[in-house]
Protein backbone atom coordinates (compact mmCIF):
# COMPACT_ATOMS: atom_id res chain seq x y z
CA UNK A 1 0.00 0.00 0.00
CA UNK A 2 2.74 2.41 1.08
CA UNK A 3 4.67 1.55 -2.06
CA UNK A 4 1.68 2.36 -4.31
CA UNK A 5 1.07 5.66 -2.56
CA UNK A 6 4.75 6.52 -2.92
CA UNK A 7 4.76 5.70 -6.64
CA UNK A 8 1.60 7.77 -7.13
CA UNK A 9 3.16 10.70 -5.29
CA UNK A 10 6.31 10.51 -7.40
CA UNK A 11 4.30 10.43 -10.63
CA UNK A 12 2.03 13.28 -9.54
CA UNK A 13 4.99 15.37 -8.43
CA UNK A 14 6.97 14.86 -11.57
CA UNK A 15 3.90 15.63 -13.71
CA UNK A 16 3.42 18.86 -11.83
CA UNK A 17 7.02 19.84 -12.28
CA UNK A 18 7.53 18.73 -15.82
CA UNK A 19 4.28 18.83 -17.72
CA UNK A 20 5.19 19.67 -21.28
CA UNK A 21 8.87 20.25 -20.62
CA UNK A 22 10.02 17.49 -22.90
CA UNK A 23 7.27 18.12 -25.40
CA UNK A 24 8.33 21.73 -25.75
CA UNK A 25 11.49 20.48 -27.43
CA UNK A 26 9.63 18.75 -30.23
CA UNK A 27 11.25 19.40 -33.59
CA UNK A 28 8.03 21.15 -34.66
CA UNK A 29 8.71 23.79 -32.01
CA UNK A 30 12.33 24.01 -33.15
CA UNK A 31 11.43 24.53 -36.78
CA UNK A 32 8.21 26.55 -36.70
CA UNK A 33 7.20 29.75 -34.93
CA UNK A 34 4.08 28.74 -33.04
CA UNK A 35 3.54 32.31 -31.83
CA UNK A 36 2.79 33.48 -35.38
CA UNK A 37 0.07 32.60 -37.83
CA UNK A 38 -0.41 33.40 -41.51
CA UNK A 39 -2.92 32.49 -44.21
CA UNK A 40 -1.78 30.84 -47.41
CA UNK A 41 -4.30 30.46 -50.22
CA UNK A 42 -3.62 28.17 -53.11
CA UNK A 43 -4.65 25.15 -55.13
CA UNK A 44 -3.92 21.78 -53.54
CA UNK A 45 -1.32 20.10 -55.72
CA UNK A 46 -0.72 17.13 -53.42
CA UNK A 47 -1.72 15.87 -50.00
CA UNK A 48 0.50 13.20 -48.50
CA UNK A 49 -0.68 11.78 -45.20
CA UNK A 50 2.34 9.88 -43.96
CA UNK A 51 4.96 9.41 -41.25
CA UNK A 52 6.94 11.05 -39.77
CA UNK A 53 5.11 14.19 -40.98
CA UNK A 54 2.29 14.73 -43.41
CA UNK A 55 2.58 17.31 -46.15
CA UNK A 56 0.22 19.41 -48.24
CA UNK A 57 1.67 21.07 -51.33
CA UNK A 58 -0.11 24.24 -52.43
CA UNK A 59 0.35 26.14 -55.67
CA UNK A 60 0.08 29.79 -54.77
CA UNK A 61 0.08 32.72 -57.22
CA UNK A 62 3.48 34.27 -57.65
CA UNK A 63 3.47 38.09 -57.80
CA UNK A 64 6.04 37.84 -60.59
CA UNK A 65 3.73 35.58 -62.54
CA UNK A 66 2.93 31.92 -62.56
CA UNK A 67 2.70 29.93 -59.36
CA UNK A 68 5.12 28.82 -56.67
CA UNK A 69 4.87 25.91 -54.29
CA UNK A 70 4.19 26.31 -50.60
CA UNK A 71 4.56 23.31 -48.29
CA UNK A 72 2.39 22.71 -45.26
CA UNK A 73 3.87 20.35 -42.70
CA UNK A 74 1.43 18.45 -40.47
CA UNK A 75 1.31 15.69 -37.90
CA UNK A 76 2.24 12.11 -38.63
CA UNK A 77 -0.35 9.93 -40.33
CA UNK A 78 -0.93 7.71 -37.32
CA UNK A 79 -1.62 10.66 -35.04
CA UNK A 80 -4.06 12.24 -37.52
CA UNK A 81 -5.96 8.98 -37.79
CA UNK A 82 -5.94 8.52 -34.02
CA UNK A 83 -7.34 12.03 -33.63
CA UNK A 84 -10.03 11.32 -36.26
CA UNK A 85 -9.01 14.33 -38.35
CA UNK A 86 -11.10 14.19 -41.57
CA UNK A 87 -8.11 14.69 -43.83
CA UNK A 88 -10.00 13.40 -46.86
CA UNK A 89 -11.95 16.69 -46.93
CA UNK A 90 -8.86 18.31 -48.39
CA UNK A 91 -8.85 17.34 -52.04
CA UNK A 92 -6.30 17.73 -54.79
CA UNK A 93 -7.38 20.51 -57.16
CA UNK A 94 -9.41 22.43 -54.56
CA UNK A 95 -8.49 25.99 -53.69
CA UNK A 96 -8.11 26.26 -49.94
CA UNK A 97 -6.77 28.71 -47.39
CA UNK A 98 -4.50 27.13 -44.84
CA UNK A 99 -3.55 28.96 -41.68
CA UNK A 100 0.00 28.01 -40.72
CA UNK A 101 2.74 28.74 -38.24
CA UNK A 102 5.62 29.91 -40.43
CA UNK A 103 8.91 28.06 -40.66
CA UNK A 104 11.86 29.63 -38.89
CA UNK A 105 14.13 28.67 -41.78
CA UNK A 106 12.27 28.47 -45.06
CA UNK A 107 9.91 31.05 -46.59
CA UNK A 108 7.86 28.44 -48.47
CA UNK A 109 7.02 26.27 -45.45
CA UNK A 110 4.54 26.40 -42.58
CA UNK A 111 2.94 24.12 -40.02
CA UNK A 112 -0.78 23.36 -40.23
CA UNK A 113 -3.21 25.15 -37.92
CA UNK A 114 -6.56 25.16 -39.76
CA UNK A 115 -7.82 24.88 -43.33
CA UNK A 116 -10.73 26.76 -44.87
CA UNK A 117 -12.28 24.52 -47.49
CA UNK A 118 -14.02 25.63 -50.74
CA UNK A 119 -17.46 25.49 -49.09
CA UNK A 120 -16.29 27.77 -46.29
CA UNK A 121 -16.11 25.10 -43.60
CA UNK A 122 -13.05 25.12 -41.42
CA UNK A 123 -11.12 21.91 -40.90
CA UNK A 124 -9.50 21.88 -37.50
CA UNK A 125 -7.09 19.58 -35.79
CA UNK A 126 -7.15 19.72 -32.02
CA UNK A 127 -3.52 18.57 -31.91
CA UNK A 128 -1.73 16.07 -29.73
CA UNK A 129 -1.92 18.05 -26.49
CA UNK A 130 -5.73 18.24 -26.61
CA UNK A 131 -5.93 14.60 -27.65
CA UNK A 132 -3.82 13.63 -24.66
CA UNK A 133 -5.95 15.76 -22.32
CA UNK A 134 -9.04 14.03 -23.66
CA UNK A 135 -7.55 10.62 -22.88
CA UNK A 136 -6.65 11.74 -19.36
CA UNK A 137 -10.25 12.86 -18.85
CA UNK A 138 -11.51 9.49 -20.00
CA UNK A 139 -12.73 10.64 -23.41
CA UNK A 140 -11.81 9.12 -26.75
CA UNK A 141 -9.47 12.00 -27.59
CA UNK A 142 -10.41 14.81 -29.97
CA UNK A 143 -14.12 14.31 -30.35
CA UNK A 144 -14.56 17.66 -32.12
CA UNK A 145 -12.27 16.53 -34.95
CA UNK A 146 -14.78 13.94 -36.09
CA UNK A 147 -17.63 16.44 -36.49
CA UNK B 1 -0.69 -39.05 1.87
CA UNK B 2 -2.31 -39.18 -1.57
CA UNK B 3 -4.38 -36.09 -0.79
CA UNK B 4 -1.28 -34.27 0.37
CA UNK B 5 0.50 -35.00 -2.88
CA UNK B 6 -2.48 -33.79 -4.91
CA UNK B 7 -2.65 -30.61 -2.83
CA UNK B 8 1.08 -30.03 -3.23
CA UNK B 9 0.82 -30.44 -7.01
CA UNK B 10 -2.10 -28.01 -7.14
CA UNK B 11 -0.20 -25.42 -5.13
CA UNK B 12 2.89 -25.91 -7.29
CA UNK B 13 0.81 -25.16 -10.40
CA UNK B 14 -1.28 -22.35 -8.94
CA UNK B 15 1.34 -20.28 -7.12
CA UNK B 16 3.60 -19.45 -10.10
CA UNK B 17 0.54 -18.65 -12.23
CA UNK B 18 -0.82 -16.33 -9.55
CA UNK B 19 2.56 -14.70 -9.10
CA UNK B 20 2.88 -14.10 -12.83
CA UNK B 21 -0.53 -12.48 -13.03
CA UNK B 22 0.14 -10.39 -9.96
CA UNK B 23 3.39 -9.09 -11.35
CA UNK B 24 2.29 -8.49 -14.88
CA UNK B 25 -1.21 -7.09 -14.53
CA UNK B 26 -0.54 -3.35 -14.57
CA UNK B 27 2.13 -2.80 -17.23
CA UNK B 28 0.58 -4.51 -20.21
CA UNK B 29 -1.07 -2.15 -22.63
CA UNK B 30 -0.56 0.75 -24.99
CA UNK B 31 0.58 4.05 -23.50
CA UNK B 32 0.89 7.63 -24.68
CA UNK B 33 3.26 10.21 -23.34
CA UNK B 34 2.00 12.82 -20.89
CA UNK B 35 5.27 14.59 -20.28
CA UNK B 36 8.89 14.18 -19.36
CA UNK B 37 11.22 15.28 -16.64
CA UNK B 38 14.77 15.71 -17.88
CA UNK B 39 17.66 16.14 -15.49
CA UNK B 40 20.30 18.64 -16.43
CA UNK B 41 23.06 16.48 -17.90
CA UNK B 42 26.48 16.86 -16.34
CA UNK B 43 28.77 16.36 -19.31
CA UNK B 44 32.45 15.61 -19.54
CA UNK B 45 34.54 18.03 -21.62
CA UNK B 46 34.24 15.56 -24.49
CA UNK B 47 30.47 15.50 -24.06
CA UNK B 48 30.31 19.31 -24.09
CA UNK B 49 32.47 19.39 -27.19
CA UNK B 50 30.27 16.93 -29.04
CA UNK B 51 27.11 18.76 -28.01
CA UNK B 52 28.50 22.10 -29.20
CA UNK B 53 29.38 20.59 -32.57
CA UNK B 54 25.99 18.91 -33.03
CA UNK B 55 24.16 20.14 -36.13
CA UNK B 56 20.50 19.16 -36.01
CA UNK B 57 20.15 19.59 -39.75
CA UNK B 58 22.90 17.09 -40.50
CA UNK B 59 23.47 14.87 -37.49
CA UNK B 60 19.95 13.79 -36.57
CA UNK B 61 19.54 10.07 -37.35
CA UNK B 62 15.79 10.70 -37.72
CA UNK B 63 16.50 11.93 -41.22
CA UNK B 64 17.73 8.46 -42.12
CA UNK B 65 14.70 6.94 -40.37
CA UNK B 66 17.05 5.49 -37.79
CA UNK B 67 16.14 5.58 -34.09
CA UNK B 68 19.07 7.21 -32.31
CA UNK B 69 18.32 5.52 -28.99
CA UNK B 70 15.43 4.28 -26.88
CA UNK B 71 15.68 7.57 -24.99
CA UNK B 72 15.19 9.50 -28.22
CA UNK B 73 12.37 7.24 -29.39
CA UNK B 74 10.46 7.80 -26.16
CA UNK B 75 10.77 11.58 -26.45
CA UNK B 76 8.55 11.62 -29.54
CA UNK B 77 5.22 12.71 -28.10
CA UNK B 78 2.47 11.28 -30.28
CA UNK B 79 3.45 7.71 -31.24
CA UNK B 80 2.54 5.38 -28.35
CA UNK B 81 4.51 2.55 -26.81
CA UNK B 82 3.30 -0.90 -25.87
CA UNK B 83 4.34 -3.27 -23.09
CA UNK B 84 3.54 -6.97 -23.35
CA UNK B 85 4.79 -9.25 -20.64
CA UNK B 86 5.27 -12.96 -21.14
CA UNK B 87 6.47 -15.70 -18.86
CA UNK B 88 10.12 -15.49 -19.89
CA UNK B 89 10.41 -12.29 -21.89
CA UNK B 90 8.89 -8.84 -22.22
CA UNK B 91 8.11 -6.98 -25.42
CA UNK B 92 8.45 -3.24 -25.51
CA UNK B 93 7.17 -1.96 -28.82
CA UNK B 94 7.43 1.62 -30.00
CA UNK B 95 5.37 2.96 -32.88
CA UNK B 96 8.05 5.55 -33.69
CA UNK B 97 10.45 4.09 -36.26
CA UNK B 98 8.87 0.66 -35.83
CA UNK B 99 11.16 -0.27 -32.93
CA UNK B 100 10.36 -3.68 -31.48
CA UNK B 101 12.30 -4.94 -28.48
CA UNK B 102 12.15 -8.44 -27.05
CA UNK B 103 13.93 -8.58 -23.73
CA UNK B 104 14.54 -11.85 -21.88
CA UNK B 105 13.23 -12.12 -18.32
CA UNK B 106 15.72 -14.33 -16.61
CA UNK B 107 17.02 -13.84 -13.13
CA UNK B 108 20.77 -13.50 -13.09
CA UNK B 109 21.12 -12.96 -16.84
CA UNK B 110 23.62 -10.17 -17.52
CA UNK B 111 22.74 -7.75 -20.31
CA UNK B 112 26.08 -8.44 -21.99
CA UNK B 113 25.09 -12.09 -22.34
CA UNK B 114 21.62 -11.32 -23.68
CA UNK B 115 20.76 -11.19 -27.38
CA UNK B 116 20.26 -7.91 -29.20
CA UNK B 117 16.83 -6.76 -28.12
CA UNK B 118 15.87 -5.36 -31.51
CA UNK B 119 17.24 -7.43 -34.40
CA UNK B 120 16.25 -4.68 -36.84
CA UNK B 121 18.18 -2.09 -34.83
CA UNK B 122 21.11 -3.87 -33.16
CA UNK B 123 22.69 -0.51 -32.32
CA UNK B 124 20.09 -0.25 -29.54
CA UNK B 125 22.05 -2.88 -27.65
CA UNK B 126 21.62 -6.05 -25.62
CA UNK B 127 19.05 -6.02 -22.86
CA UNK B 128 18.02 -8.16 -19.90
CA UNK B 129 14.97 -7.67 -17.70
CA UNK B 130 13.89 -8.60 -14.22
CA UNK B 131 11.37 -7.48 -11.63
CA UNK B 132 12.09 -5.52 -8.50
CA UNK B 133 8.76 -5.80 -6.71
CA UNK B 134 6.24 -4.24 -9.08
CA UNK B 135 8.93 -2.47 -11.08
CA UNK B 136 10.15 -3.91 -14.35
CA UNK B 137 13.86 -3.19 -14.68
CA UNK B 138 15.66 -3.44 -18.04
CA UNK B 139 19.42 -3.12 -18.23
CA UNK B 140 21.06 -2.48 -21.59
CA UNK B 141 24.67 -2.50 -22.78
CA UNK B 142 26.34 -2.79 -26.16
CA UNK B 143 24.76 0.30 -27.62
CA UNK B 144 26.63 1.72 -30.57
CA UNK B 145 28.48 5.00 -30.13
CA UNK B 146 26.67 7.95 -31.67
CA UNK B 147 23.87 10.40 -31.08
CA UNK B 148 21.88 9.72 -27.92
CA UNK B 149 19.26 12.42 -28.09
CA UNK B 150 18.02 14.90 -30.65
CA UNK B 151 14.80 16.04 -29.06
CA UNK B 152 14.74 16.16 -25.25
CA UNK B 153 18.30 17.46 -25.02
CA UNK B 154 19.45 17.81 -28.63
CA UNK B 155 23.09 16.96 -29.18
CA UNK B 156 23.72 14.46 -26.42
CA UNK B 157 26.08 11.69 -27.46
CA UNK B 158 26.65 8.17 -26.17
CA UNK B 159 29.73 5.98 -26.24
CA UNK B 160 29.81 2.23 -26.69
CA UNK B 161 30.56 2.02 -22.96
CA UNK B 162 27.15 3.40 -22.02
CA UNK B 163 24.90 1.31 -19.81
CA UNK B 164 21.26 2.20 -19.30
CA UNK B 165 18.77 1.11 -16.66
CA UNK B 166 15.09 1.52 -17.47
CA UNK B 167 12.52 1.23 -14.69
CA UNK B 168 8.85 0.75 -15.55
CA UNK B 169 6.58 1.67 -12.65
CA UNK B 170 2.87 0.96 -13.07
CA UNK B 171 0.16 2.88 -11.26
CA UNK B 172 -3.25 1.90 -12.58
CA UNK B 173 -3.81 3.80 -15.82
CA UNK B 174 -0.54 5.69 -15.39
CA UNK B 175 2.97 4.45 -15.91
CA UNK B 176 6.29 6.08 -15.21
CA UNK B 177 9.43 5.01 -17.02
CA UNK B 178 12.81 6.31 -15.92
CA UNK B 179 15.91 5.81 -18.02
CA UNK B 180 19.26 6.33 -16.31
CA UNK B 181 22.35 6.60 -18.50
CA UNK B 182 25.78 5.66 -17.18
CA UNK B 183 28.49 6.69 -19.61
CA UNK B 184 32.00 7.48 -18.36
CA UNK B 185 32.97 9.01 -21.70
CA UNK B 186 30.26 11.67 -21.95
CA UNK B 187 28.61 11.98 -18.52
CA UNK B 188 30.26 13.02 -15.27
CA UNK B 189 27.37 11.50 -13.34
CA UNK B 190 24.38 9.35 -14.25
CA UNK B 191 21.80 11.17 -16.34
CA UNK B 192 18.12 10.33 -15.86
CA UNK B 193 15.09 11.09 -17.99
CA UNK B 194 11.65 10.27 -16.61
CA UNK B 195 8.66 9.73 -18.88
CA UNK B 196 5.07 9.77 -17.68
CA UNK B 197 2.44 7.87 -19.61
CA UNK B 198 -1.31 7.39 -19.59
CA UNK B 199 -2.94 4.23 -20.84
CA UNK B 200 -4.55 4.55 -24.29
CA UNK B 201 -7.75 2.50 -24.10
CA UNK B 202 -8.15 0.30 -27.15
CA UNK B 203 -4.90 1.63 -28.51
CA UNK B 204 -2.61 -0.29 -30.79
CA UNK B 205 0.79 0.17 -32.32
CA UNK B 206 0.52 1.08 -35.98
CA UNK B 207 3.17 0.71 -38.63
CA UNK B 208 5.44 3.77 -38.90
CA UNK B 209 7.05 2.96 -42.24
CA UNK B 210 9.44 5.92 -42.33
CA UNK B 211 11.14 6.70 -45.63
CA UNK B 212 14.30 8.85 -45.57
CA UNK B 213 13.28 10.89 -48.60
CA UNK B 214 10.11 11.87 -46.75
CA UNK B 215 11.78 12.53 -43.40
CA UNK B 216 14.32 15.23 -44.17
CA UNK B 217 13.54 18.92 -44.26
CA UNK B 218 15.77 19.15 -47.31
CA UNK B 219 12.85 17.99 -49.41
CA UNK B 220 11.48 21.54 -49.12
CA UNK B 221 14.59 23.16 -50.56
CA UNK B 222 13.65 22.58 -54.19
Amino acid sequence: MYRKVAVAAIIAGSLFLSCGMGLAHHSVAANFDGSKAMDVTGKVKAIEIRNPHSQITLEVPNPQGGVKEFYVEWSDKNALLRRSVPVNKIKVGDTVTINVSPSKRLPNLGYFRTATLPDGTILRDCGFAAFREGIVKGKSGCEENAR
Amino acid sequence: MKNFVILAVMIAIAVPAYAAVGKHAELDGVWILLGTNIEKPQLTPEGEKKRAAYDYQKDDPDFQCKPASVTRVMHTPSPPIQVRQHQDYVEVNYEFMDVRRRVPLKKGLAAKDAPYASPRYPHLGKSAAQYDGETLVIETVGQRAGVLDTLGVPGLYQSDQMRTVEKFNPNGDRMQVSVTHYDPVYFIQPFTVTYNYVRLPGGKIEKWDCKPEEATFERFAK
